[in-house]
């Protein structure tokens, strides 16, 4: 039998403020963990796991395969890929909440203001669901990253995107119109997780 | 000059642009769903040599069957349904064909009945078919793609199930001779039409003894596993794989109602029977069909057992209607460029040009007329978008977008309007 397909493996952020965390969280239960430089498995030294360090955007995708018995991950990125994964856990860091935001002078004072408007986001799916859920019509331009930069340039009326301090929309003259969702680092598990299958 | 009246024959209808556009969204979803499950469409003749459909349908059929002679003294026919023609084109054509064969046609049927509210002379049916096999993963694929019609059209359903074969057994135990059997099964099959007090007398009628200990036998209880638990006794081999490859294929068990009582008045039916019910509303029948053994034989001299179901399109557009589904439908055009003036024509050319180079569905309007006059169209036309470029937007490469739902107008960079457009997000749709 192969061994590796005996290990349960673990995904996290390879890089980005959610990595180190998950790591420690991994630590407390007691997981000691072999880092191999910028190697993109990690075995560890006390038990038959491994962590596997891939795009944050990509873990729903390891778990849902079952690549990855588990993954820990912003819950944000977990509603945007429409990912129906179990959530094991609340991990209580990396809180950050979804919003939309527009430029402090700006007319738009409340979400039924933006319609029409042009919403720069990489949230696409969660930004339409709660345009449906609030009836807004409006036109969603698909940035990948550095969306609050936008509306300066007039590429966009108001964006889309997360906030955990607040400073960067600051720094962008940027004011919050609506929350539309608080996320946190979960722990989510494979519907083809290895312990899962054991149990039952 | 005198003038001729503008009409149409009763029991047939004329179109409007949105009406259409309407027929042809559902139309799609369902054609859709047929390509998704290995359907290829087929098409047979509107005339036909009149033996070919005439003597198929009973005597009843054979009176609302259009049949006349045309100007070469031939008698022709028009199909009375989709069935018998795919039989003869299967009984034609079988040799160069795949078998199992697996086909869908959508065509206009006519029937000489009296028009009344829900009964035309002439409407469309969706039909799919397999022929060529016995398997009854068949039957459970016609079931699954019966499921994904239903749910793709948002509607509320249930497939009600019987097994022609188990209620002759059943009939049987019941000592009804052979000869009655037909005439019994159609008696049976009205049951939701004319109710059980009838359907008692015309049993009696027919020399039932115990017609009321039949109606109570046949009737579904709460699940399936209580009613097939009815018939222990008697081989429920063929039900009970029917069920058991539907599960396999992923139909949710809520869609299926094992209903011993349904009949399905054609003789031709040998195996399992389908007939959708809407659960929205009372509303009869929305699809049916069954397996059937032997189809061809009228027309060809090898053995072929299908399996297939025909959708009551008209029925479907009408609850659709009624429950409101396709009020949001709109036509095709979904921007309009205005001609402000003389002066801006060729500019607003190279607009629309750039639109009709995107996915956008879009046209320009003919004349540099009050905008108001082209606000107008648009609104008659139910485009939701107007592009304006006045000599305000042309000096700053902006281009203006007038909202006619809202009213409300827009103006942004001219560079971004066809991405503004593909992007943009109907919250209601």
């Amino acid at each position: 039998m192969n061994l590796t397909n005996k290990k349960i493996r673990i995904a996290v952020q390879k890089r980005g403020r959610l990595q180190e965390p998950s790591l420690k969280f991994l630590e407390t239960l007691g997981l000691k963990i072999r880092k191999n430089g910028s190697k993109l498995i990690a075995a560890c030294s006390n038990a038959d796991v491994e962590i596997l360090f891939v795009r944050n955007s990509d873990i729903p995708q390891y778990v849902k395969y079952g690549v990855a018995d588990y993954g820990i991950l912003g819950e944000n990125v977990l509603v945007e890929k429409r990912c129906k994964l179990k959530i094991l856990q609340r991990l209580g860091f990396g809180k950050c909440s979804l919003v939309i935001a527009v430029p402090r002078k700006s007319k738009i004072k409340s979400v039924k203001d933006l319609s029409e408007e042009r919403i720069a986001t990489s949230y696409t799916n969660t930004l339409k669901k709660f345009l449906k859920e609030k009836g807004v019509n409006a036109s969603m331009i698909e940035i990948k990253g550095s969306v609050e930069i936008c509306p300066s340039l007039n590429m966009s009326d108001a964006i889309c995107d997360i906030t955990q301090t607040g400073s960067a929309l600051k720094e962008n003259d940027l004011r919050i119109v609506e929350e539309i969702m608080n996320s946190e680092a979960v722990l989510v598990e494979s519907p083809f997780s290895k312990l899962l299958t054991k149990s039952e | 000059m005198k003038k001729i009246e503008p009409k149409i024959l009763k029991g047939t209808r004329d179109f409007s642009p949105l009406q259409m556009a309407k027929r042809n969204l559902v139309m799609d979803k369902i054609r859709q769903i047929f390509k998704q499950f290995g359907y290829d469409a087929i098409e047979t003749p509107i005339l036909n040599p009149a033996e070919t459909i005439l003597g198929k349908y009973g005597e009843e059929g054979d009176r609302m069957t259009y049949n006349f002679e045309d100007a070469g003294g031939r008698k022709l026919a028009l199909p009375f349904d989709l069935t018998v023609p795919f039989a003869r084109f299967f009984g034609a054509n079988w040799r160069d064909l795949p078998i199992p064969f697996k086909r869908y046609q959508i065509q206009r049927v006519w029937r000489a009945e009296k028009p009344q509210k829900g009964r035309l002379r002439e409407f469309y049916q969706c039909d799919i078919d397999i022929i060529g096999t016995r398997s009854l993963i068949a039957e459970a694929e016609i079931a699954r793609v019966i499921v994904s019609v239903f749910e793709e059209l948002d509607l509320k359903f249930k497939i009600k199930i019987n097994s022609r074969r188990l209620m002759n057994t059943i009939l049987k135990n019941f000592d009804i001779p052979q000869e009655n059997l037909i005439k019994v099964i159609r008696v049976i099959d009205k049951i939701l039409k004319i109710g059980e007090e009838e359907i008692v007398e015309k049993l009696k009628e027919l020399g039932i003894k115990e017609p009321k200990k039949i109606l109570q036998l046949l009737k579904p209880e709460k699940t399936n596993a209580q009613t097939l638990k009815k018939f222990a006794k008697l081989d429920l081999k063929e039900i009970d794989e029917f069920l058991t490859r539907c599960d396999e294929m992923g139909i949710d068990k809520k869609y299926l109602e094992f209903d011993p009582s349904l009949a399905r008045g054609l003789d031709y039916y040998t195996g399992i029977i389908y007939e959708v019910v809407s659960e929205d509303a009372d509303f009869g029948t929305l699809c049916a069909g069954g397996r059937y053994d032997n189809l061809c034989e009228l027309f060809c001299d090898e053995y072929f057992s299908g399996v297939g179901v025909a959708f009551g399109f008209e029925r479907i557009m009408i609850l659709l209607e009624d429950l409101g589904k396709l009020e949001d439908v709109t036509l095709n055009s979904k921007v309009l460029v205005t001609l402000f003036d003389e002066d801006s024509i060729k500019d607003s050319l190279k607009i629309y040009r750039i639109l009709s180079e995107s996915s956008v569905p879009c046209e320009v309007y003919f004349e540099p007329e009050k905008l108001g006059k082209q606000f107008k169209y648009a609104d008659k036309k139910q485009i939701p978008f107007v592009v304006i470029r006045g000599p305000e937007e042309r000096e700053k490469e902006e281009v203006t977008i007038k909202f006619m739902t809202s009213g409300k107008q827009k103006t942004i960079p001219l560079n971004q309007l066809t991405d503004y457009l593909s992007n943009y997000y109907e919250s209601n749709k």
